[in-house]
């Protein structure tokens, strides 16, 4: 059983519980255990870096850090989450002055930040440490009926020099999860595009647009679902879905899941089990 | 441009280039027009549309000028990517192409269409007077020519990178918001904004940066990070879109728009709480007649789903959260370090 110290994002704690309900149900199936890091703080979802760098820092060295204590990789799955702990990682190993200053503080909670532990997100660690094949042999109820969409999302894969696992013009770890779970990918121009899901509060129009643009593609190539490794997407694509297509004059809609509950109706798991019930467009 | 012998050495391909067509004098919609030339290993996309001008259809329309990744007179998108046709190899973009020996090229996103592959890019120069993209100088006439405006290089390094952009217009071409509001400023201004907004020698700050907290400005980037990814100078756009804000916060303050008290809720969140207290966010961001009017509809549902963020008070705090504090307020007093001895 492979440990890992597990990041818990603020949205899956309110409104989309059910990514974290889904994974303690098939983490041991698997092979993998995620200890939760009740000790973590909000990353600052994008924001905190501008408006103040330093607090950025400070807090998301913090979030390593408490993984680095416990001597496990911190693993996330929420795509802003992932791209803004590791954009600051990336500063705090870049500049010594820094993770000087951030340490300092962090002696009052008797934490230091090392750069030890790795940032990595759930997907990876999926295809990557548990293994497709591991993944394929587990299947129980193969997705071989469905056609799906994979929506990546934009902090998965953007910017690169921060995330650099898929190439971002072409990814392909989720399709890979996909196919190993006996589903059937679909070509999908919006795999690496955005949801629209961080303006939604400031430039609504905007985002809706952005939003529908990508579900209108998925229900035009006539896929049974979108997939998504982000809640945040799945926010903007299910939560906002039916305004987003109004708005779009598409008299449509299509379920969007996130990879957690995918795996576990694979696994064989059900529907009220994954919480899948609590989705908005059903 | 030569081309090394040892390349020539590794053969020729036949491609097909689907080129996009349209003359909105004559056509009544685009087209793809196919040409198939042979192409050597290290030539280009745009020495390829050049042989295709010379030898087959004289009538393919293209900018280009420098050939040399110098101008941004040529970018186009190949294969789907925004970028330059003169620094795009055939082969390179022949090794993903999903259609097997095809390249599609196509003119840029997010501008008006002239004709085949070529934008109209007026509207960006338009964009770019709007947003006063120059430094006017802070120096008095009298004193011009008469002695150097010298800047730091520490300062000077502030910009460096955003010097380097083209204005090739790919970031243009690919970034979301644009696509979705035409209106939006566009990331190549953002950048452009930023590079004269932190020059010291400039006197425009204020007037710019009141333009650019504006609606369509720079609180409507969504981060998706894809102007920086297509960047064909390797320019962290987005860095000088997070150096706008920043400086919108230092400058003018977080109570000025929507954008800013959108960011000022996580920082208090994170404070008060180590956990971002989502329900209340739309009203912290908007007031409470704009989340009536735009959120209501979806609150019922959600919550007939049971899936409401919880209510401030339910919100609970991250363990250790006392400790978190004091460390967060002690940085607090070191941001006011640093403000005063950079005022000093």
């Amino acid at each position: 059983m492979k440990r890992y110290a597990y990041y818990l994002s603020c949205i899956n704690e309110s409104m989309t519980k059910e990514v974290d309900r889904s994974i303690e149900l098939w983490q041991n199936d698997l092979g993998i255990e995620l200890v939760k890091l009740h000790e973590g703080t909000c990353c600052g979802g994008s924001n905190l870096e501008y408006v103040s760098p330093k607090h950025f820092a400070l807090v998301n060295g913090r979030n390593i850090a408490l993984a680095e204590k416990m001597g496990m990789d911190l693993i996330v799955s929420c795509n802003t989450c992932l791209m803004t702990i590791r954009t600051a990682k990336k500063k705090l190993d870049e500049s010594p002055e820094l993770k000087k200053e951030i340490n300092d503080l962090l002696k009052m909670e008797g934490l230091e930040y090392l750069g030890t532990s790795d940032v990595r997100h759930l997907l990876w660690v999926l295809v990557d440490d548990v293994g497709l094949d591991t993944i394929r042999a587990k299947v129980k109820v193969p997705l071989k009926n469905y056609r799906i969409a994979p929506f990546y999302g934009c902090h998965i894969l953007r910017p690169s020099t921060v995330l650099g696992h898929d190439n971002p013009r072409d990814p392909t770890s989720l399709d890979q999860l996909i196919e190993a779970l006996g589903g059937q990918t679909i070509p999908y121009n919006h795999k690496n595009r955005c949801c629209g899901f961080h303006t939604l509060l400031v430039a609504e129009e905007e985002s809706l647009n952005v939003a529908a643009e990508a579900l209108k593609e998925a229900i035009d190539s006539k896929a049974d679902f979108i997939v998504t490794p982000c809640p945040l997407c799945h926010t903007s694509l299910d939560g906002y879905q039916s305004k987003a297509l109004k708005h779009a004059g598409v008299e449509s809609s299509i379920p969007v899941f996130h990879i957690s509950e995918m795996i576990g109706l694979a696994l064989g798991y059900s529907a009220k089990q994954l919480g899948i019930k609590r989705h908005i467009v059903s | 441009m030569t081309v090394p012998t040892v390349q020539h050495t590794e053969g020729k391909k036949d491609v097909t280039f689907r080129v996009f067509r349209f003359n909105p004098q004559v056509d009544s919609k685009p087209y793809f027009d196919d040409y198939t030339i042979p192409v050597e290993k290290g030539i280009t996309v745009l020495r390829s549309l050049n042989y295709i001008k010379e030898h087959i259809d004289g009538s393919v329309s293209f900018r280009a000028f420098c050939q040399a990744g110098i101008c941004g007179s040529c970018g186009m998108r190949v294969n789907g990517l925004s970028q330059l046709a003169c620094t795009t190899q055939v082969w390179d973009v022949l090794a993903k192409s999903r259609e097997p020996g095809i390249i599609k090229v196509e003119p840029l996103r997010n501008l008006p269409l002239i004709k085949d592959l070529i934008v109209d890019m007026d509207p960006l120069v338009d964009k770019m007077k709007h947003y006063s993209n120059w430094v006017d100088s802070t120096m008095p006439e009298a004193e011009m020519g008469k002695k150097e405006f010298l800047i730091s290089e520490a300062e000077f390094l502030r910009y460096d990178k955003a010097t380097d952009c083209i204005l090739c217009a790919s970031c243009v071409s690919e970034c979301s918001i644009l696509r979705a509001n035409k209106d939006y400023v566009s990331p190549a201004v953002l950048l452009k904004s930023y590079r004269m907004s932190v020059d010291s020698r400039d006197s425009l700050h204020e007037q710019r940066l009141a333009e650019l907290v504006k609606d369509h400005g720079v609180w409507d980037c969504t981060h998706c990070y894809r102007c920086q990814e297509s960047c064909v100078k390797s320019i962290p756009i987005m860095d000088a879109i997070h150096g706008i804000r920043e400086d919108a916060i230092e400058s003018r303050g977080m109570k000025d728009t929507s954008g800013s008290k959108h960011a000022e809720a996580f920082m208090i969140d994170i404070e008060k709480k180590g956990k971002l207290v989502e329900a209340t966010l739309p009203i912290r961001t908007n007031g409470v007649i704009w989340t009536l009017q735009n959120l209501l509809p979806m609150a019922v549902k959600m919550i007939m789903k049971r899936r409401t963020p919880p209510p401030p008070p339910l919100v609970k705090s991250a363990k250790g959260i006392k400790i978190f504090r004091e460390m967060f307020r002690e940085m607090t007093e070191h941001v006011k370090q640093d403000h005063k001895s950079h005022k000093n």
